[in-house]
């Protein structure tokens, strides 16, 4: 009975909130709307100088082929290498590519030709993606110009990739999953942190701790109402991700809210904890915002697990945020069932049987 | 009814690190009276009632609370007491009736015994026409009074109350104190801090703390005699010259 009137206490002030409700709108929108286009790793527009000591017609067809691709700016064609490299250090130029005096001659004999491609890695992304590029170019270049001039048909492999699950390797499809997961960490993370301290503040909790209320009971009470946010925010983001994008679940929506539950277990769990541990705001503030950082850099979201060092990756499976940005990019993009995702429910469900348990033994009514 | 004790305490002790902030005190509270319990700020007060309300633990000593033990039945007390602190603590983001409702709600009585304490309560407050207002924008005064009707509304037997009057007006503090006497009237106990000493002469029997221990407790007549003063503000600044703590 006394969780009725709680609840109804907590519901009521997080609607009276001046700011709460609009956040909680107002977050997931921005999150589906701006980040699925700002955060994306294609990288277009790579500026490219090519030092053409050949200047003959097939080196010019060369240089079409590489513009052609759409991911280059074409910024100078010059046949010093010095300058070319002044381009580079004044960060106007990102690759140069450098094509030898005999080259047309060498492509006539069919003999390897010797290129040099220089990135600039200073983003290292765009650099190593930038050469890669670049290899494909001049790869293609190759196998068009024998089948065009030669008339001969050279044994050329060719490898066919095709994509599944994203077939159009579109980024955004890849991180509208991996946002939900963010927005609903935030939110989760924060709010019951927040929430709790600030009634240390005002010095309500005083008033509630002589009472005969169960601790268990008050946590519940502070966990319930931002389930509920979470799942607004859930569907609010899958509902955008249809509208503005076409996306849809590929898998079962049961099973995100289901996974949804488990981690907001987790954060809001984590939440009331280090709210425990705070005396006021600021502190409870920075020490989630903390965690929170260091969930996302390692979760797999941004940069995939697999190719983290091996003392990394097992931090990653301390960190809940991979479980469940992998069950959401797995039942989102894939449709995997229950059976596919089990462990990341395991995982979930352990770190988060910890930390409600926790934070209700934290949770000191008398000091 | 004399001899009726609802809190008894031996040798309570509550040190925070090297610091003692009760230091072995002692004393009954009889039932049904108004027990003042004075210091000068930092004396100690607000620690050892505390300890009487389950929301601190003793380091040492033993004590009882309505005949539960102050060490290992903290909960059963808090069924049985009403709290009111020296900060104010309804929730300012709630109407008046919110609050009442919520805290009736938590000390588990029916929807329908709150709504006629409600009444009632709204009605001897003069607060019928403010029942829909934010508790956070009522004047001092009238948060005051109605935190203590709130402290009472599951009729506890003992209501502590931690500096009720600090910051209020004469008139609204003299009002305050007909109904501590009301209620006291009805049987309940009351332990009252304050630094008022006019307040103190309204109490039954006073203690005053000075630097963890109890330096003397008797009725404010009797007090007045002993140390030869014409008011307790006099008995009070006799003893409490002796700390020698710093605040």
């Amino acid at each position: 009975m006394t969780l009725v009137y709680l609840l109804e206490k907590e519901f009521k002030q997080f609607f009276r909130d001046p700011g709460l409700p609009k956040m909680a709108i107002a977050f997931p929108v921005l999150m589906m709307l701006v980040f699925p286009f700002a955060v994306s790793m294609e990288i277009r527009n790579i500026n490219l100088v090519v030092v053409d000591s050949d200047r003959s017609t097939v080196s010019q067809r060369l240089i079409e082929t590489c513009t052609s691709s759409g991911y280059f700016n074409l910024v100078d064609v010059c046949d010093d290498p010095v300058y070319a490299m002044q381009l580079m250090d004044m960060n106007k130029a990102d690759a140069i590519l450098t094509i030898e005096s005999d080259f047309d001659e060498q492509v006539e004999r069919g003999d390897g030709a010797a290129m040099g491609i220089k990135v600039n890695t200073i983003n290292g992304t765009k650099g190593s993606i930038g050469s890669a590029y670049l290899g494909n170019c001049i790869r293609r270049f190759y196998t068009d110009y024998k089948q065009a001039d030669m008339g001969t048909i050279a044994p050329v492999i060719d490898v066919s990739a095709k994509y599944y699950y994203n077939q159009y390797m579109d980024y955004k499809v890849f991180m509208v999953p991996a946002l939900i997961v963010i927005a609903i960490t935030m939110l989760t993370g924060f709010l019951p942190a927040l929430n709790i301290v600030s009634e240390k503040e005002t010095g309500t909790i005083e008033q509630i701790n002589v009472t005969p209320v169960k601790r268990s009971i008050f946590i519940l009470c502070k966990l319930i109402p931002y389930w509920l946010v979470a799942f607004f925010v859930l569907a609010a983001c899958l509902v955008i991700a249809r509208l503005v994008f076409g996306y849809s679940c590929a898998g079962s929506l049961t099973l995100l809210f289901l996974f949804t539950a488990f981690h907001i277990m987790v954060t809001a769990g984590l939440g009331l904890l280090i709210s425990n541990y705070s005396d006021n705001a600021q502190q409870a503030m920075f020490v989630t915002w903390f965690f929170m950082m260091i969930f996302m850099l390692v979760s797999g979201i941004f940069t995939p697990i697999s190719s983290m060092p091996e003392w990394a990756k097992a931090i990653t499976y301390l960190n809940p945020m991979r479980y469940y940005a992998d069950a959401m990019r797995c039942i989102y993009l894939k449709g995997s069932s229950s059976l596919d995702v089990w462990y990341d429910a395991v995982g979930l469900l352990s770190i988060g049987t910890v930390m409600v348990t926790w934070a209700v033994l934290s949770y000191k009514k008398t000091v | 009814m004399e001899n009726e004790n609802v809190i008894e305490v031996r040798n309570l002790t509550k040190k925070f690190g090297h610091f003692t902030a009760v230091d072995h005190i002692s004393f009954e509270v009889h039932k049904g009276e108004i027990f003042g319990f004075l210091g000068a700020n930092g004396a100690g007060k607000t620690t050892a009632m505390k300890i009487l309300c389950g929301l601190s633990r003793p380091t040492s000593g033993e004590g009882k609370v309505n005949g539960y033990d102050i060490n290992r039945e903290q909960e059963k007390i808090k069924r049985n007491i009403g709290y009111m602190s020296q900060r104010f603590s309804l929730y300012p983001d709630l109407k008046v009736w919110e609050n009442i409702r919520l805290f009736g709600g938590i000390y588990g009585l029916s929807s329908s015994t709150i709504r006629a304490k409600s009444e009632a309560m709204l009605r001897y407050l003069q607060m019928e026409n403010l029942r829909n207002e934010l508790v956070g924008r009522l004047p001092l005064g009238w948060k005051q009074k109605l935190a203590f009707s709130i402290a009472l509304i599951h009729e506890p037997s003992i209501v502590f109350l931690d500096e009720p009057t600090g910051g209020v007006d004469p008139e609204t503090r003299r009002m305050f104190w007909e109904m501590i006497y009301a209620t006291a009237e009805q049987g309940t106990t009351i332990f009252v801090t304050t630094h008022y000493m006019d307040e103190a002469e309204y109490c039954d029997r006073v203690s005053i703390m000075v630097d963890g221990v109890i330096a003397d407790l008797d009725s404010p007549a009797a007090l007045k005699q002993r140390y030869h003063a014409t008011d307790m503000d006099s008995v009070f600044r006799q003893l409490a010259v002796k700390a020698q703590r710093k605040e």
